[in-house]
């Protein structure tokens, strides 16, 4: 699967998918004109490149400001693929970084801590 | 693309459905569904539930911004009202709308330049205190001023006593109806003088003020002057000077004007030409001409009813009199007359 990197716009977040080393990752805002448009063909990449893995380690790294209430709903659908995964056998592990000033997204990771039960969910505070 | 937003609740309600239609289907196969239709209403259930907070708080965050963003604005919007009176409203209007840019960038145009002062200022307030003085010279430029923005006159400046005033930039009407309206204006200030020099009679002020007015049309250098940092929007040029010279020449409650001004103007203001000058700077004879009939009755109601004489002294300021007040003046007049007669 070919590495996906889309730079962050003013209304969606920028996107950096190495399926190479696991390693993902979502930063900035995300409020896109058409969610489907934007996330649809990359989750559907992940998810096939997910589904395919046998064992190994996944990493993901969320660094939002501010989304949408489709983009919560995008992000509730990925973390069910990622719960799976790991129910799977494979290590996941998955950062969720916030500004320590941010109560929302601090609040926001902690209620999408409470769906993660194979997967690693870790809470982490921006380096100013 | 297949991506949907809401595939995993569309495949529930599919399944759903099937089991439902399926008429052989047992206890077992539908209680099994029962129990997977519960596990994702709960988990939709949950979901909902914190789109509904999450929705709450950015719409609260929103408001927040909102509200901010309006105190913000309201502060801006009071500063640029204060600012404003630092400026002229056509130049002000100009800058605010985004139409001109605050660069330092002027242009030549043929402008109808207007020049004022009170006669003999300094020996006029020097009895004056501090206090007085300033109510004279912010009441007479304050109604100067309202004449001024009611015939689209570009102020310029205040320079103590002295007011500088153009017309033709930023806006104009042409040519002709700039130098118009500028002598018009000039025409209505004389006579606003005369009802401003009876109320500051009757407020004790011996000797009120007396304006002489210096008006040329021509070409000047308009726009911006300064630094980037600090730049005034106003005119050069020889013919401003020409300006601040005629009115020098100027008689006491007179408006002078140069030939060029004249020229636009004769079909509509009556003058009489005065001896040629020779101005500092500008190479041909100037020829004055003096606006005629300045304080003549123009049918227009006048303010003020002033009359001082041994033993008598009244005073009336219409605007002030509704007809009530105006029928008990006269009845009290009436009054006066009959007195006044039986003693004859």
């Amino acid at each position: 699967m070919d590495n996906i990197k889309i730079e962050g716009t003013d209304r969606s977040p920028e996107i950096d998918f190495e399926f190479s080393n696991n390693k993902f990752s979502i930063r900035g805002e995300s409020y896109p004109e058409d969610v489907t448009a934007f996330y649809g063909q990359i989750i559907e990449n992940l998810e096939t490149h997910l589904s395919d893995m046998d064992g190994g380690n996944v990493e993901f790294n969320f660094e939002l400001i501010y989304f949408n209430s489709s983009t919560a709903k995008v992000l509730m659908g990925l973390f069910d693929t990622l719960e799976e995964t790991a129910e799977e056998g494979v290590s996941v592990t998955v950062n969720w970084y916030y500004d320590e000033e941010d109560d929302t997204m601090e609040e926001l990771g902690e209620e999408f801590a409470e769906d993660l039960e194979a997967a690693t969910f870790n809470m982490k505070t921006l380096e100013t | 693309m297949s991506f949907d937003l809401f595939k995993a609740e569309g495949e529930i309600i599919d399944n759903a459905k099937a089991v439902l239609d399926d008429g052989k289907a047992t206890k077992t196969t539908i209680r099994n569904e029962f129990q997977s239709l519960l596990k994702s209403y709960q988990k939709l259930f949950k979901e909902s539930r914190r789109l509904v907070r999450m929705s709450d708080r950015n719409e609260a965050q929103l408001s927040q911004v909102a509200k901010n963003l309006d105190e913000k604005s309201k502060v801006l919007e009071a500063l640029s009202e204060k600012l404003s009176k630092y400026l002229s409203p056509q130049v002000y209007e100009l800058i605010f709308s985004g139409e001109r840019d605050g660069g330092l960038m002027t242009e030549r145009k043929k402008l109808t330049v207007f020049f004022s002062d009170i006669k003999d200022f300094t020996a006029t307030t020097e009895d004056l205190q501090p206090e007085d003085l300033t109510f004279l010279i912010n009441d007479y430029l304050t109604k100067m001023s309202e004449v001024a923005l009611k015939h689209g006159g570009t102020i310029d400046k205040y320079i103590g006593d002295a007011v500088v005033i153009f017309f033709g930039d930023p806006v104009s009407r042409g040519i002709q109806d700039d130098a118009l309206a500028c002598v018009r204006m000039a025409i209505e200030m004389q006579r606003r003088m005369v009802d401003l020099r009876a109320k500051w009679l009757d407020l004790g002020y011996e000797r009120p003020f007396h304006m002489r007015i210096g008006i040329n049309t021509g070409y000047c250098n308009v726009g911006n002057f300064g630094s980037a940092d600090r730049m005034d929007y106003t005119i050069i040029g020889g013919e401003v000077n020409l300006a601040a010279r005629l009115e020098g020449i100027c008689v006491t409650d007179g408006i002078t004007m140069s030939n060029e001004t004249y020229m636009q103007v004769r079909d509509h203001v009556p003058a009489d030409p005065l001896e040629p000058i020779q101005v500092k700077g500008i190479a041909r004879d100037v020829r004055p001409f003096s606006v005629r009939g300045i304080l003549e009755e123009t049918g227009t109601k006048k303010r003020f009813i002033r009359k001082e004489a041994e033993g008598m002294r009244y005073f009336f300021d219409l605007e002030r009199m509704d007809p009530k007040r105006r029928k008990r003046a006269a009845k009290e007049l009436e009054k006066i007359v009959t007195t006044l007669r039986s003693d004859d």
